[in-house]
């Protein structure tokens, strides 16, 4: 915990501490981007870290922060799990969607 | 020791960031110059491809193909989120990276991406998704 100091300073009332990141516009792009369920899941996470610091609570915001951040990482590696299995995918079957694609467009 | 950690964090740091950019600068090249509806290489929604309902976020590589080429409007109608949200998007990521904020963002920040905004998101995405897939959406 000690890298996160600055993080866990909590003044007498919370107000005065800046808001965790929320992770709202990375989960907004992982819905548009990838997986729309995680994303769903990180918006919702998203308004319980600023829900809990509108009522005061630094501390239970920085763990829904914590906990946003892990599902947006999932999201992320999700969508690159699929864009790399897309990618070998594709490479396997190069040669059909090669003449797949030239067929399509004459 | 300290300083040592230092310089091995800050080249980590940098590395990371070359990776980034260039992986970026690819992937606007790509969806500049190919259009995804005409290619068999970009990845399919497999949302769309098993049930023929599309998701939210069906049509964001064209919408992002047509956006590279300057065509808001074939953009907005692969995907008008993508397009609509674009600004709120670009300001969240402006507010986040600001580690210092004066008063006057701290209270914006808490309006547009306070608990009541995040709602009204979450309701603009699940309303998107239900009425692209209805007869009453017009862009079809």
């Amino acid at each position: 915990m000690e890298n996160q100091v600055d993080f866990t300073q909590t003044t007498e009332n919370g107000f005065k501490e800046t808001m965790p990141k929320t992770w709202l516009v990375e989960s907004i792009l992982v819905t548009l981007f990838c997986c729309l369920p995680l994303g769903i899941v990180g918006i919702i996470n998203a308004s319980n870290v600023t829900s809990k610091y509108e009522a005061g609570d630094v501390a239970g915001s920085q763990k829904a922060s914590e906990e946003a951040k892990k599902w947006v990482k999932y999201g992320f590696f999700a969508g690159l799990a699929v864009a790399v299995l897309y990618i070998i995918f594709i490479v396997i079957i190069g040669g059909g969607a090669i003449a797949a694609a030239a067929s399509e467009q004459y | 020791m300290q300083q040592q950690h230092q310089n091995n964090t800050n080249r980590f740091a940098i590395i990371k960031w070359t990776i980034i950019a260039i992986i970026l600068v690819l992937v606007v090249f790509i969806y500049k110059n190919y259009n995804p509806s005409n290619s068999n290489y970009f990845p399919k929604c497999p949302v769309l491809q098993t049930t023929g309902y599309k998701c939210a976020g069906c049509g964001s590589q064209r919408a992002v193909h047509a956006l590279l080429n300057l065509d808001i409007k074939q953009a907005m109608y692969y995907n008008l989120m993508l397009v609509l949200f674009i600004p709120y998007l670009v300001l969240g990521a402006f507010f986040d990276l600001k580690k210092i904020k004066t008063p006057k963002q701290q209270k914006w920040q808490g309006i547009f991406y306070g608990t009541k905004a995040i709602w009204i998101v979450f309701i603009i995405v699940i309303t998107f998704w239900v009425f692209r897939n209805t007869s009453f959406w017009i862009w079809n």
